[in-house]
């Protein structure tokens, strides 16, 4: 039961990250693929959010603390979240609109020359103009 | 940790992102994907990461399931059903991500426990990081003293892969000319709800609530929750609300492409000089202590707390300009004529 407890949140970060790749390779629809994408995106950053955590950890901002006058007070590590994981996933989700921005841009400009974002029938029309 | 929250929140999750994947109507797949980061915000708020669920509110809930609505106007929002004889395909892409499954299953057996205080992420850099960022930088809120001071290279980059998206959007997109552009059919239509007064006028008294709030999450993010990316967003998303709720050429008024992509510039640029201010003053790249010499009135201590609001700002500009330009860009199929 607790290594169930401990263990439960990598098997849905797991599952996740299969739905993700599963969008990825089966889906005929390339919007669909972005959405795959992300998916597959977010599980990992949860994975990388859930290393942070620890049991009974507040979260990464110290109370009452203003300016150094505060500094002499003890600040124990493991009264905190560990901040390093939350600072390189916060940077990649907001990568990750930027990059979102260009996967779709380039779907529009698919859409733009084969009026469609069916991939067989994007495939269908490359092999018409072969 | 409540395990059951926990619990609830990740069946949820993974409810939504099944549904997502399913559904055959890109706009509800939208929808449902922002009620996916909504719930991952819920599940990082509980993790005490309350920075990276900020950040997933506004990025991945708002601007996110935007853009894909606009790409879906731009398009069309039906998925056509698979013609038959493709069934091999779906088997192959199941047998991939069941192997990929079975693969990380095997490897979870060795991770410490979720939440465990003694795992090795948490025992070798960040205690330093928790423990001396009031004494080396007086910022409270350790997510901003690492960001932008201990790894404020790893950040400036990023800011420069966001504003090289922005680019990567327009040399796509964007067709100046007349005769670059090529004739498509009207958009598929979604609603007619932006003639609506009432939804005009409402979005018109929020825009300038947003932006106050957008400066303050800036400004105040050494202390509480939020800083340059998160205040950026919401800058930007509210000149988005703007072009929805309106039209694309009252933003354009406002903030036409040429100033969208100096501002970008300019941010980064802030960026970069203040780390070249220190290295003018005798210190390295982006070690603000320096700027002490220079600001009246101030320690290294609070100097490296005020180098960190600088580039913030920086960030915030950079990150306002190339939300709003990737949003114009696709809306419009690169016209910035009308759109959504």
């Amino acid at each position: 039961m607790e290594y169930l407890v401990s263990h439960y949140n990598y098997w849905v970060y797991i599952l996740l990250m299969m739905v993700g790749l599963y969008a990825m390779l089966a889906k005929n629809n390339l919007i669909k693929k972005v959405i795959g994408m992300s998916i597959f995106q977010t599980a990992i950053i949860v994975f990388y959010v859930s290393t942070g955590a620890k049991r009974e950890a507040s979260i990464p901002i110290i109370a009452h603390g203003h300016g150094h006058d505060a500094a002499h007070t003890v600040i124990e590590a493991a009264h905190y979240a560990n901040p390093l994981p939350h600072v390189l996933m916060l940077t990649a989700i907001v990568v990750s609109v930027g990059t979102l921005g260009v996967a779709l841009a380039i779907c529009l400009g698919i859409y733009r020359r084969y009026k469609t974002l069916e991939e067989d029938e994007i495939q269908e029309q490359l092999h018409d103009s072969l | 940790m409540i395990w059951q929250i926990d619990l609830s929140v990740l069946s949820l999750i993974v409810l939504c992102g099944f549904a997502t994947i399913m559904v055959k109507d890109l706009l509800s797949a939208a929808i449902i994907f922002g009620a996916y980061s909504f719930l991952m915000c819920l599940l990082w708020t509980e993790m005490g990461a309350v920075d990276v669920a900020f950040t997933e509110a506004s990025v991945g809930a708002g601007v996110s399931t935007i853009l894909f609505i606009a790409a879906a106007y731009q398009t069309t929002r039906i998925v056509k059903p698979r013609k038959s004889g493709r069934i091999f395909a779906k088997i192959v892409a199941l047998a991939a991500s069941v192997a990929m499954g079975l693969v990380l299953l095997a490897a979870q057996t060795n991770f410490p426990g979720f939440a465990d205080p003694e795992s090795p992420a948490s025992l070798h850099l960040s205690p330093y990081y928790i423990t001396q960022t009031l004494a080396d930088t007086a910022v409270p809120n350790m997510v901003t003293s690492v960001l932008a001071d201990y790894r404020g290279f790893d950040t400036m980059f990023e800011t420069a892969v966001i504003f090289t998206a922005g680019l990567a959007v327009i040399a796509i997109l964007r067709r100046v000319k007349h005769i670059d552009r090529c004739e498509l059919p009207d958009p598929y239509t979604i609603s007619a709800g932006s003639q609506d007064n009432i939804i005009r006028f409402v979005s018109r008294q929020l825009v300038p609530f947003m932006q106050l709030f957008a400066l303050y999450v800036v400004a105040h993010g050494h202390h509480s929750p939020g800083g340059g990316f998160q205040g950026g967003v919401i800058l930007g998303a509210s000149f988005i609300l703007l072009a929805i709720t309106y039209d694309i050429q009252l933003v354009q008024q406002r903030m036409n492409e040429k100033w969208n992509i100096l501002l970008g510039n300019i941010g980064v640029l802030i960026y970069a000089s203040i780390g070249f201010i220190c290295l003018l003053l005798g210190a390295n790249f982006l070690d603000y202590s320096m700027l002490s010499k220079i600001l009246p009135a101030t320690d290294p201590v609070m100097a490296r707390s005020h180098g960190m609001l600088g580039i913030e700002i920086g960030v915030a500009i950079a990150v306002m300009a190339i939300v709003v330009t990737i949003y114009l860009n696709l809306a419009s199929n690169g016209k910035l004529d009308k759109g959504l």
